[in-house]
């Protein structure tokens, strides 16, 4: 079973939220453009590596950050 | 190579020098980024930074360093036979800072002087280098000087630090483990990329422009890759410290403490977790002192464990990583070695 079946976008976007730990709250729902979010940088980036990494067992790369327009897009990531 | 024991080789003492001037990430800087600063603190762990101001470096650090730890020890100049610099914070271009060093400390003409061009991962390559002289029978007693001068105050990650080790022959030391690496295909992950010859300064270079927080940027700063940085540090060192555990046959239970570079907490608690390494063996000084580059090692050493490692026998793992790309891992049984209280200059 792949991790994107055992973890809904939902689950997703409340782990991204603690892990990118942005100062100021803001909504994210499926559909959100990471580039409307205005602590979306290079620390919220490494943040998502880490979290690919220790809560999935998946190793990305910054390159598929870059190639990543909306939140739904790092949720592919998960494969 | 990479995996190899050296003998007779023992670890005598250190001393960890720093500057004074304490520079605090989020408080000294300016209003307006002091909120992205807050969140940026909490993440990379650090809080409080050590700078030289402008009339100091490197050298002087590890000047102050290698005095106090020569007195300490009670050891004879005249008997020291190398001095080796581990670092990328030279006094010139050239010549070689240990040179210039061997004359300000007073030690004999005799001495092997040379740089070291290694930085974060620089503290195991050192003690590897010394040690080899030590173990081949070529020198007595050696020091190793690793540090840099590599803080800005723009730059919330890097302070700085000077330290100093000493290597002595004793026939009955403990064996001292290594496993050092490299990957030049990673070079571009950290570099100064102006400057040598493969792309000299130009005017257009120093002309500075303003950056969102007001600090100066130039074409001659450092340039470093987070991304990258981040994932050869979580991918490669955790399986690197396994390697020579599984090598020398010994379990994470058989090591003291776990030092390990201080890079950045998401970095050094990534690698912690994916060891499975208790915090109370894996001793932090990022949220005082920063990345202090290839000083972490021995800064963390100093702060942490000074009284500790003054008496009894202790076995550490030692690892270091980063600019190179460069790795480097080393297993040392420390028995009641000398260790200065840390040095504010």
């Amino acid at each position: 079973m792949d991790t994107q079946s055992m973890v809904t976008v939902e689950q997703f976007i409340e782990q991204f939220l603690a892990a990118v730990d942005f100062q100021d709250p803001v909504e994210v729902k499926s559909g959100t453009k990471l580039a409307d979010l205005p602590e979306w940088d290079s620390l919220a980036a490494l943040a998502t590596i880490v979290l690919f990494d220790t809560e999935y067992g998946k190793v990305i790369v910054g390159p598929d950050i870059k190639k990543c327009e909306t939140i739904d897009d790092l949720y592919a990531l998960l494969g | 190579m990479s995996l190899c024991t050296l003998h007779n080789v023992r670890f005598a003492g250190m001393a960890t020098c720093v500057p004074k001037r304490v520079f605090h990430n989020i408080d000294d800087a300016p209003p307006k980024i002091r909120s992205e600063r807050q969140r940026l603190a909490r993440n990379i762990g650090i809080y409080t930074r050590r700078l030289c101001p402008d009339w100091q470096t490197f050298s002087d650090l590890a000047f102050e360093a290698t005095e106090k730890l020569l007195a300490e020890l009670q050891w004879n100049k005249a008997d020291i036979d190398a001095l080796i610099i581990v670092g990328q914070s030279p006094d010139y271009l050239i010549p070689a800072t240990a040179i210039i060093l061997q004359d300000r400390l007073q030690l004999p003409q005799t001495t092997i002087a040379f740089d070291v061009n290694l930085g974060c991962s620089g503290y195991p390559f050192g003690l590897h280098l010394v040690g080899s002289m030590i173990a081949a029978g070529a020198i007595k007693k050696g020091l190793v000087l690793v540090g840099d001068r590599a803080g800005e105050e723009k730059d919330p990650l890097f302070s700085d630090a000077g330290t100093a080790t000493a290597l002595e022959f004793d026939a009955s030391a403990p064996p001292m483990h290594f496993d050092l690496n490299s990957d030049g295909s990673g070079y571009q992950a950290i570099m100064l990329p102006v400057g040598g010859h493969r792309e000299p300064v130009e005017i257009s270079d120093l002309v500075g422009r303003r950056d969102e927080g007001g600090y100066w940027r130039f074409g001659t700063d450092l340039v470093l890759d987070g991304p990258a940085v981040l994932s050869f540090s979580t991918q490669r060192i955790p399986p690197a410290v396994e390697k020579i555990l599984s090598h020398v046959g010994m379990t994470k239970d058989e090591i003291d403490y776990f030092i390990f570079h201080q890079a950045n907490r998401m970095i050094n608690e990534t690698i912690r977790k994916k060891l499975g390494l208790p915090e109370e063996k894996v001793p932090s000084t990022l949220r005082d002192f920063g990345n202090t580059s290839g000083a972490s090692l021995p800064v963390t050493m100093t702060a942490r464990l000074r009284e500790t490692l003054s008496q009894g026998k202790h076995r550490l793992l030692l690892c270091g990583f980063g600019i190179g790309l460069s790795w480097g891992t080393a297993i040392v049984d420390i028995d009641s070695a000398v260790f200065p209280a840390l040095i504010e200059a």
